[in-house]
């Protein structure tokens, strides 16, 4: 018996892949153009390879040469999720070549709009898992409830979707605050929060999906920090790593950094839940505390800068712009977004899971394709 | 009302195709199907993801080179009387990837959508607003009512 | 039997299958407009629309040639669905049963696997534009396994719909035989007449488990949130419906409304000993248990997400021992 249990464990393991299930670039439960194309042997998943560059549209290509506030209001187009992450960084990065000091006032109007977009992203993230393990009425009332916030950000930036907040050395005036609007803020978090809360008891009690979500999609936190995973997707295998705690705009404001440690669908979701309560939490600080003072500095000069980074923390993870000025101009952009890193992750989670999760562990990761779509080439054989 | 139009005012399949831009138009859209507070269903419009089952065609983007050919595939798989509504900035005209005018065009843009497909509707915004997809689904209604 | 009371069943046969047709096409919108709309804090769409207009409207549309090896076979699938819903219809109906054999739970049992079949050539036979037949590049250089045969959606939900004919239709055949074991015959009419004597099945302890059992077999059967693996749009989309367009399509819609109504109606045979009969006042009842399933069913797919093999085997067997428990205590 000995002899044969050796041989067993001695004998490498010959992967046989019976067939490929490609899904996409147009699909119900992926909203973006991706292409997956699934590895199936029994309707198991063995493999998956996830093909972006569907939405590639060169956005650093078409920036090159734009004079540095029409680059920055480019930026905003990457992506109508995380908007103002990506405006915000970029202006970063303008401010910090250039050695602008940001107002407080305005630092602490941007930190209030960065947090409404992490409300109205998670929420969406909750709302379109729900809808992809097939739960329509919760996923209803998730984007009921996320109705509030594009309101707030509408009456705060004047669009739903694309804001354009910040500006170099402070924000657009429209985006200034009166006690109205704070009033406005204040009544939006009280209600978010009864709903959230709510929401949460009612999806943790509901035994239905909680066999749905436990053990599916699991991301150890080896694999997670060997592929790289950033963000929300790192921190639910048990990883503290939030840049927020080390940018200065987020000092003045208390908050928890949250971590769940088993890795699957539920920790996902967990993280996202109790991380829209951090940021109602920090709403509600920065509207508390907000200074008084000027919204914007407009003493700064151009002039020819070197290359300059700027890493951020946004909803999906680690945001990063670089780019340098010349005569006004912005060259050599460079802009890496949270999903790409998190692509490996979403492909890892796939395997094993029966292929109905296959979809449910690329949206636990929480996949921003057009953000995703950088410089990526595909060259058909 | 004839019997024909009166069925295809009562019941209105929509199928979603997403040619690449910033998600914003996307989520919007699905926010008008999805969300409550709009429910696309009141005016009896359904969501559908089958090709074979849709009468109008949303799209939003500027038609990245990858997404042309399934875009032809998914408007030829729709049988007759069929609609398209483009929705957005990028899908009327190109957006920002095509009218920023840099110092390298993008080449990855083959928008607007009308260049590829026919377009019967056009809903403008960047982002467009939910009010303004239902406004375009009803506009595109004639078309098919009158349709053979 | 004179010619005059062969003429009356025959009007009453037909009668019964257009009030079944009638009542049918206002189920879907039912379901959709007072459960799922009012659970979701929404208006919804108009009654007529789902169940009513919407075959209509498929009626007036072009007729493609669908991407199917058999096209011909493929579209004739929803009408050989139909025409075996109105057989399950008519041979519950009570003037049909000196048709013997045919008016018997053994021929329910196998017009209903026959039901279940269809999906599984459906599957097999449509080729739809969403999966490999979508022309993008991703047999690319660098790309994995490229030597791999690939399958089409519609496969694996015919793979699915092999495997639910195999395990997933338990809870319905052994709800079935519940009053069969407390009359002690298979022929409709036995089980009929029994309960006219000795009451319903269903207010015995053996009929509610039975009911219960029947119920989830029925949700199965239809696809129903959450038992919905064979189309669930996390990764199938449609699965075998693909390729449906215009009229073929409204017969997919019709089938599908009139599958509700029969269903309740053999549960109302059975369970109730109330057949569809148009002659009789209890057709009423009939319509008031085709409401209840289909609000029932509604609500308990408003609140569930999709099953996976991983929540449907538990489910199937422990709705499936019930169903044996039913049987054991119809026999006490």
């Amino acid at each position: 018996m000995e002899e044969d249990n050796k041989i067993t464990d001695e004998t490498p393991k010959k992967q046989v892949i019976e067939t490929e299930v490609p899904l996409g670039p147009v699909h119900s439960a992926a909203i973006e153009p991706y292409r997956v194309r699934l590895f199936v042997e029994d309707e198991i998943v063995k493999d998956a390879e996830i093909t972006v560059g569907v939405n590639h549209r060169g956005v650093e290509r078409i920036m090159e040469g734009l004079p540095v506030e029409k680059a920055n209001s480019l930026t905003e187009k990457i992506c109508g999720i995380c908007s103002n992450s990506h405006i915000w960084n970029s202006v970063m990065v303008a401010e910090k070549a250039l050695g602008t000091e940001v107002p407080e006032r305005a630092q602490y109007i941007r930190v209030i709009m960065e947090e409404l977009e992490r409300l109205h992203s998670h929420m969406l993230y909750l709302a379109h898992g729900n809808e992809v393990l097939g739960h329509e009425t919760f996923s209803m009332r998730l984007f009921y409830i996320r109705e509030t916030v594009m309101e707030l950000l509408r009456m705060i930036g004047g669009n739903r979707v694309q804001y354009g907040v910040p500006i170099i050395g402070g924000i657009r005036p429209r985006a200034e605050l009166n006690q109205m609007k704070l009033q406005k803020i204040t009544e939006g978090m009280n209600y978010i929060e009864e709903k959230i809360t709510n929401f949460a008891e009612r999806f943790i009690s509901d035994s239905m999906i909680m066999s749905r979500i436990t053990g599916v999609g699991i991301l150890t936190k080896e694999d997670a920090i060997r592929l790289s995973a950033t963000g929300p997707t790192l921190r639910a295998t048990g990883v503290e790593v939030d840049l927020r705690t080390d940018m200065k705009e987020y000092d003045p404001f208390e908050f928890d950094v949250i971590t769940q440690d088993d890795g699957d669908v539920k920790s996902q979701l967990l993280v996202r839940v109790l991380e829209i309560l951090e940021a109602i939490k920090i709403i509600r600080q920065a509207v508390k505390h907000l200074p008084e003072g000027p919204i914007t500095n407009r003493s700064w000069e151009m002039q020819d800068t070197p290359i300059t980074k700027s890493y951020i923390e946004v909803p999906r993870g680690k945001l990063y712009h670089s780019y340098y000025l010349d005569e006004g101009r912005v060259r050599n952009v460079i802009v890496r977004t949270p999903s790409i890193t998190n692509i490996g992750a979403m492909e890892h989670a796939c395997i094993g899971n029966h292929i109905t999760d296959a979809q449910l562990a690329v949206v636990q990761c929480d996949p921003c394709f057009t953000c995703t779509d950088r410089a990526i080439q595909i060259i058909q054989l | 009302m004839s019997l024909k139009s009166y069925s295809r005012a009562r019941a209105v399949h929509v199928m979603l195709v997403y040619t690449g831009g910033c998600n914003g138009c996307d989520i919007e859209i699905v926010n008008c199907v999805l969300s409550p507070k709009y429910d696309i269903e009141q005016y009896k419009i359904f969501l559908t993801w089958n090709p074979r089952e849709a009468d109008v065609l949303v799209v939003t983007g500027p038609v990245t080179r990858h997404n042309k050919e399934p875009l032809k595939a998914i408007y030829e798989a729709i049988p007759e009387p069929k609609a398209v509504i483009a929705a957005g900035a990028c899908a009327l005209m190109g957006g920002v990837y095509k009218n920023i005018n840099g110092d390298i065009p993008s080449e990855e843009i083959c928008g607007p959508v009308d260049e590829v497909i026919p377009v019967d509707a056009k809903v403008p915004g960047c982002a467009v607003r939910p009010e303004d997809v239902l406004a375009g689904a009803v506009a595109a209604l004639p078309l098919l009512l009158d349709a053979e | 039997m004179t010619v005059v009371d062969s003429l009356i069943a025959l009007i009453a046969v037909i009668g019964t299958l257009i009030v079944a047709f009638v009542v049918s096409v206002w189920l879907p919108g039912i379901e959709r407009k007072f459960v799922h709309a009012r659970i979701q804090q929404r208006i919804g769409p108009p009654i007529s629309s789902p169940g009513l207009m919407a075959p209509i409207k498929f009626f007036f549309k072009e007729i493609i040639n669908p991407n199917s090896p058999m096209p011909g076979l493929y579209n004739s699938l929803p009408i050989i669905g139909i025409i075996i819903t109105i057989l399950l219809l008519i041979i519950v109906m009570p003037q049909l049963y000196f048709l013997a054999a045919f008016a018997s739970v053994v021929a329910l049992v196998g017009l209903l696997k026959v039901e279940e079949i269809l999906y599984m050539f459906m599957g097999s036979l449509s080729k739809s534009v969403l999966s490999i037949r979508m022309p993008f590049p991703d047999l690319v250089k660098g790309a994995k396994h490229r030597d791999v045969p690939r399958s089409f959606v519609e496969e694996l939900s015919s793979m699915r719909a092999f495997r639910l004919i195999a395990f997933g239709s338990f809870p319905i055949y052994i709800a079935i035989f519940v009053p069969v074991a407390m009359a002690g015959s298979i022929f409709l009419n036995d089980i009929v007449a029994y309960q006219q004597l000795h009451g319903p099945v269903l207010f015995t302890l053996g009929g509610i488990l039975g009911a219960i059992v029947f119920f989830v077999g029925f949700m199965i059967l239809l696809n129903e949130y959450p038992f919905v693996i064979l189309k669930t749009k996390a990764d199938v989309i449609e699965g075998p419906l693909l390729e449906y367009a215009s009229k073929y399509r409204a017969y997919v819609y019709i089938s599908r409304g009139l599958l509700i109504f029969v269903l309740s109606s053999i549960f109302a045979t059975l369970f109730l000993g109330l057949p569809p009969n148009l002659l009789s006042w209890t057709i009423l009842l009939n319509i008031v248990v085709a409401l209840a399933f289909t609000i029932i069913m509604a609500i308990v797919s408003a609140f569930s997400p999709i099953f996976t093999y991983k929540q449907f085997y538990p489910v199937v067997a422990g709705v499936s021992i019930l169903g044996v428990l039913a049987i054991i205590a119809s026999f006490l």
